[in-house]
């Protein structure tokens, strides 16, 4: 487990798998998945389980998902390095809140803070990435405010559902950029707090 | 057969798929590749990637030569993401005397003529390593944008480097038959290169 402020990381267990139906078909997949709108059966989620544990088990290296629980306990989302290169020691960052109710409460940027120390400190490496719609402002917020920098604003990216087309804005941090978990913390003034 | 001006475009087989055996270990195809890690392709390694890009329902793999028959190399249509309307629009080099040359500019406009005349992409993406000089100039002469750089985002030679990402969009593709023209793109005139030997099949010894 990695344990933050205002959340923790945890494996993703049947808790988590349960609740994906839910976040899958929800406004939070259209956030996380650059615009698309999905109808997904249970029978299509579960053969995603198994089919990713079947590549997983094939697969070096592995990409890293955790699950994002609050302090109590409630699963709201989950958060992971999707793509991993270790000869360019560098790795894409996703992540999906599926609570609204912990959207821009600074749930997802202490998971953010999480995952960051996780990459660099325990898998060495040396440059993570992401991309997200020019559209998502709160991501957008986000990224800036953790200090990932803006580096490529590719137009017309992806098809956003309901907008038409819309640029993404892809960001990156190096290693020596980073001051670790505890300056950011304090410089965003992030405090634990009771539910 | 797909014709272009100075190229044409046609079934990575034959004579290619002997040849990339060679152009898979070279610096061109790490250039065109810039996430691959840098190890030797084995004979089975390049039959594997052909057959993946035969079997793929998100790309191509496209021979390009001269007029006068002369294998150049590869035109990689990747990545096809058909909702949104994009792929990736790679080449690579393998007869490195055409390096820079006006066929592989060719070679890239009709990529881009198949992207968006035939399979009606929106929007076609490209990187280029930030020092590659040539394979950039051959993607702006194409139209392509510059869109922003990842910063020290590959190891190359004992050294992070810089990627340059790039696009193109349908409204900025004024078709093949219009910018083609424009371009004056003048053919090499290279002798062919001597054909490779024919493969040996392997002989069954069942008596």
């Amino acid at each position: 487990m990695l344990e933050g402020l205002l959340v923790d990381l945890v494996p993703r267990g049947d808790t988590f798998e349960q609740m994906e139906h839910k976040w899958e078909n929800s406004e939070a997949h259209f956030w996380a998945s650059a615009g698309d709108r999905v109808f997904l059966s249970h029978a299509t989620i579960e053969r995603w389980h198994t089919e990713e544990r079947e590549r997983s088990a094939h697969r070096h290296p592995k990409g890293v998902r955790w699950g994002i629980q609050t302090k109590d306990g409630t699963p709201i989302g989950d958060i992971g390095i999707g793509w991993v290169l270790p000869h360019l020691r560098l790795a894409m960052l996703g992540a999906m809140i599926g609570e609204p109710d912990y959207w821009g409460g600074g749930y997802g940027t202490d998971a953010l803070l999480l995952i960051v120390d996780y990459a660099f400190d325990w898998l060495d490496m040396r440059r993570l990435w992401l991309g997200t719609m020019s559209i998502n402002t709160r991501v957008v917020r986000q990224m800036e405010k953790v200090g990932f920098k803006p580096e490529v604003r590719s137009r017309d990216a992806w098809l956003v559902s309901g907008h038409g087309f819309a640029d993404e804005i892809v960001y990156g941090l190096l290693r020596e950029e980073w001051p670790g978990r505890d300056a950011v913390i304090a410089r965003l003034g992030l405090v634990a707090r009771s539910e | 057969m797909l014709e272009g001006t100075i190229v044409d475009l046609v079934p990575f087989e034959d004579d290619y798929a002997t040849y990339l055996k060679q152009w898979m270990n070279e610096e061109s195809w790490f250039r065109a590749r810039p996430f691959d890690r840098r190890e030797p392709h084995t004979e089975h390694d390049v039959k594997k990637f052909i057959e993946d890009m035969e079997k793929s329902d998100h790309g191509q793999l496209i021979g390009f030569q001269a007029k006068n028959g002369d294998p150049i190399g590869g035109l990689l249509y990747d990545h096809e993401w058909t909702r949104v309307r994009k792929a990736a629009a790679i080449f690579f080099v393998g007869d490195m005397r055409y390096e820079g040359s006006d066929e592989v500019l060719d070679g890239l406009l009709m990529l881009l003529r198949y992207s968006f005349e035939t399979r009606g992409m929106h929007r076609m993406d490209a990187s280029v390593l930030a020092f590659d000089e040539t394979r950039l100039d051959a993607y702006r002469r194409a139209g392509f944008v510059h869109e922003g750089t990842l910063r020290q985002h590959v190891r190359w030679d004992a050294a992070y480097v810089d990627l340059h990402m790039l696009g193109l969009l349908e409204s900025e593709w004024p078709g093949y038959a219009q910018i083609a023209p424009t371009l004056g793109l003048q053919a090499s005139d290279l002798e062919p290169k001597p054909k490779p030997e024919p493969e040996k099949k392997d002989e069954k010894k069942d008596k």
